[in-house]
């Protein structure tokens, strides 16, 4: 009888866990916000694209340093770039594998990592198109549009992927990113 | 669960906080030297005298120094945050949150947990096979497993992990009962 209740208490249940400092939210929203103002509202010969643009790039350079510095959730150690653990983690997820990372899952880091790349390509291709030496060069603006089209799409997938990461796990991603806290359901381990 | 403003405030809440400020603090200055740097970028191309360029290439440096101090800064604050909010909980009687974060940080699976949960209970690896309906030689290996995460060598080292929180936390717990009196 009471070896039952051992068990039935051995579980541990639903819980949060924090995982998102403020400043990574804070970098998130303001960068989010500022390629919505860039790609959708601000015009792209504008002085103020240019400096919302600035702002983009010293945000990133902001987010790099504190890969380096941070907290263990938001280093770069917690979420290493690997296309094998990548591969690994679609594996594991077509087995219905029930584990939550709580950092960056090998996907999301993959799509971290090609966000951070692709700002700075945005950001520098810009600032070139804007010196004397660069400015009207063709292959710089095509570079330009080259990696606009590259960050719309990959926003696309970085969305995509937050709704079906939540529809497949329980966890709250994009609550996470507000809160701070992942939420993990019962019986997932974490990883 | 602690709510992020909750009536029941603990000394963990300021310093949150206080995070929150200093990361706002943070993006703001960085957006300061954004606008600095602009300005020295449109100077030099005005051909402004060397005394000039060296005292904003001084600016800019000290600005840039700041920011790395608050992010250094920011950090301990978040470690204080987590560690206090731990002692707390283990003050207060949420032994099983304080479990669960410790179980969170080293990564166990499933299974490992009730492991774990059943090893601090003080059952031996047989009670938790019977239990658990397992082999012993499965819960063996589990219980190896979550000493090896924990960086533990063994049961008592695995126990005394949990018993640190509680005696550290009695200093905070402490200085709760005085802001509440």
């Amino acid at each position: 009888m009471s070896e039952t209740q051992f068990s039935h208490r051995g579980r541990t249940g639903a819980h949060e866990v924090q995982v998102w400092d403020p400043l990574v939210r804070l970098v998130h929203w303001v960068v989010a916000l500022c390629v919505l103002i860039n790609a959708a509202i601000s015009n792209p010969e504008g002085a103020f694209h240019e400096y919302v643009g600035y702002v983009v790039l010293a945000l990133v350079l902001l987010r790099l340093l504190w890969g380096l510095t941070g907290p263990a959730f938001a280093r770069f150690t917690a979420f290493p770039l690997s296309s094998r653990s990548a591969l690994n983690h679609l594996r594991d997820m077509g087995r219905g594998d029930r584990s939550v990372h709580l950092s960056h899952n090998p996907l999301g880091a993959l799509m971290v990592y090609n966000l951070w790349a692709t700002l700075l390509a945005l950001c520098v291709t810009g600032i070139m198109m804007g010196t004397v030496r660069f400015f009207g060069v063709e292959w710089v603006e095509g570079l330009h549009e080259l990696a606009f089209n590259w960050l719309m799409l990959s926003v696309l997938l970085h969305v995509a992927g937050v709704f079906i990461d939540q529809w497949r796990t329980g966890v709250a991603l994009a609550k996470a990113m507000i809160t701070g806290r992942k939420n993990i359901p019962e019986d997932w381990s974490i990883k | 669960m602690i709510k992020w403003i909750s009536s029941h405030r603990r000394p963990g809440d300021t310093d949150a906080r206080r995070a929150v400020l200093m990361s706002i603090m943070i993006v703001v200055q960085v957006l300061c030297v954004v606008f600095y740097l602009g300005d020295v970028a449109l100077d030099l191309k005005e051909g402004e005298g060397p005394s000039h360029v060296s005292l904003e290439a001084f600016v800019a440096f000290v600005l840039l120094a700041g920011i790395v101090f608050f992010m250094i800064e920011l950090r301990r604050l978040l470690a204080r945050v987590e560690q206090t909010k731990l002692g707390l909980q283990a003050a207060q009687g949420e032994m099983s949150v304080v479990i669960n974060t410790f179980f969170d940080r080293w990564g166990l699976t499933a299974a490992e947990r009730d492991v774990g949960l059943l090893v601090l209970k003080g059952l031996d690896n047989e009670s938790i096979a019977r239990i658990r309906g397992r082999a012993v030689g499965t819960v063996r290996a589990q219980t190896a497993s979550i000493y090896a995460k924990a960086a533990v060598d063994g049961r008592a080292q695995l126990i005394s992990v949990f018993m640190e929180e509680l005696l550290a936390a009695e200093g905070e717990a402490e200085e709760l009962q005085t802001t509440k009196l």
